[in-house]
């Protein structure tokens, strides 16, 4: 009797031990907040509702899923190709399955953005809200015996608690919220919505949105009016982004048009006057232009100031001055 | 034969001579701070960022006190982590699943960093 009583309670301290390691937060705060309808939280705009239904369907074959997914959201952004034609790209045979990383820059070599997005399942069902598919990670398994995944959330039904899916053989792949949130958990949140040159996340993080572009511009699969489609979509939302301005006077620099250059950097330390960097470029336009004088006064104000590239500057100035002595 | 290997080290010493020249002639270019060093810089502010968020947690300075390491150090000597370590520690800290044990190793990892450092490893934190 005794022992049975123990037993009993120890099996329900495993379940509670295994219910903790499986909870789901964020899911179940937009759902407590949804039920409620308060409308306390103006930070939840998301409809009922949500179904996109036009996104393709590729059922996926063995362990295909990542090609599938991918061509999934490429369709979805207008980019004609099928997963057979991705195979190749991101499909890695002996780990049957495909990396993360070969996933971004597959889409950017079809001329897309790929943007990871924050961890937060609210702001996943916003860009869907606003027409995006996302395309998601997800550990169907456990830590400990994973077994990844990739989908596309196409939709969402709050009163239902339930999320809508491309997933492997089933076209509108129901499930709740909550188990979702712990299978996209497990593969760390792993959400990435594609953008075309000029389109805009609906995710608020400037910082984001610039180290997605400066990727796609590394990437270089993409002529420069691409990329400077893409700057100027991220200035316009964000004006005073200083990264997102230098990174624009800098594909002038690199295209040959000092003038441009210049008044690009010219405005970045208008608006911040002690950022070292644009300084330095600054002279080396200027210095490109042989206005030496000028040049030489703005490779010392980045010398002055210093910073994690100061030795950059310093060759700046150390060039300028050498030209100045000749 | 003789003539061959003669013409080859005559070669060989001409074209030695032309890339030492090319070496010496090249100045350190002067060049434009680029977008990839402006996004790879911001990378590791923001990942800095994350470890500073990390040791600024009671449970961890809890920790960090537990074995022996002050915490107001820990913080001051995140600025010096190479963007490796800094890489490695944010991306621990993200996947950290809930519980005790993860959070430990994370702990025992910056520990890692400093007491390397005072072994003479590695320099990561100059200032111990």
């Amino acid at each position: 009797m005794a022992i049975n009583i123990l037993r009993c309670v120890g099996g329900i301290v495993v379940l509670l031990w295994l219910s903790g390691c499986v909870s789901a937060p964020q899911s179940d705060a937009l759902l407590t907040h949804f039920s409620q309808e308060t409308g306390a939280n103006p930070s939840v705009t998301l409809a009922a509702r949500v179904q996109l239904e036009q996104v393709p369907f590729f059922p996926q074959e063995d362990f295909q899923c990542g090609p599938a997914a991918l061509a999934t959201v490429l369709q979805a952004s207008k980019v004609d190709i099928l997963p057979d034609a991705l195979v190749s790209q991101v499909y890695v045979p002996s780990r049957q399955g495909s990396l993360q990383v070969e996933m971004l820059a597959a889409a950017r070599r079809y001329g897309r953005i790929s943007q990871i997005l924050a961890p937060d399942l609210e702001g996943l069902l916003e860009q869907v809200q606003a027409g995006k598919p996302v395309l998601v990670m997800q550990n169907l398994g456990l830590s400990w015996y994973p077994q990844w995944h990739y989908a596309v959330v196409v939709g969402f039904d709050l009163p239902r608690g339930e999320i809508v899916l491309r997933s492997g053989l089933v076209r509108d792949y129901r499930i709740s919220l909550t188990l979702f949130e712990r299978t996209w958990q497990r593969a760390e949140h792993w959400a990435v919505v594609l953008l075309a040159p000029g389109e805009l996340p609906t995710d608020e993080r400037e910082h984001a949105y610039f180290q997605s572009v400066s990727a796609f511009a590394a990437a270089a699969s993409e002529g420069s009016d691409a990329i400077q489609l893409a700057y100027d979509a991220g200035l316009a939302r964000w004006p005073g982004s200083i990264n997102l301005g230098m990174a624009r006077a800098n594909l002038f620099y690199t295209q040959g048009d000092l003038n441009s250059a210049i008044s690009g950097y010219e405005e970045i330390i208008r608006l911040a006057p002690d950022y070292a960097a644009g300084h330095n470029n600054l002279a080396q336009s200027l210095f490109d232009m042989n206005r030496l004088d000028e040049a030489k006064q703005h490779a010392q104000t980045a010398v002055n100031i210093g910073g994690s590239f100061s030795e950059d500057y310093r060759k700046t100035l150390d060039s300028i001055n050498s030209a100045l002595q000749r | 034969m003789k003539l061959n290997s003669y013409l080859r080290k005559i070669v060989s010493t001409a074209l030695l001579a032309a890339f030492s020249l090319v070496c010496i002639q090249m100045p350190a270019m002067a060049d434009i701070v680029s977008t990839d060093q402006i996004a790879t810089e911001q990378r590791n502010e923001i990942q800095r960022d994350a470890v500073r968020g990390f040791l600024d947690r009671a449970d961890v300075q809890a920790q960090l006190e537990a074995r022996g390491v002050d915490a107001a150090d820990a913080l001051k000597r995140v600025d010096s982590l190479t963007a490796t370590e800094l890489a490695s520690l944010s991306e621990q800290i993200d996947t950290l699943p809930a519980g005790e044990g993860a959070l430990g190793f994370v702990i025992g990892l910056i520990v890692i960093f400093m007491l390397l450092d005072i072994a003479g490893v590695t320099d990561v934190f100059p200032a111990i």
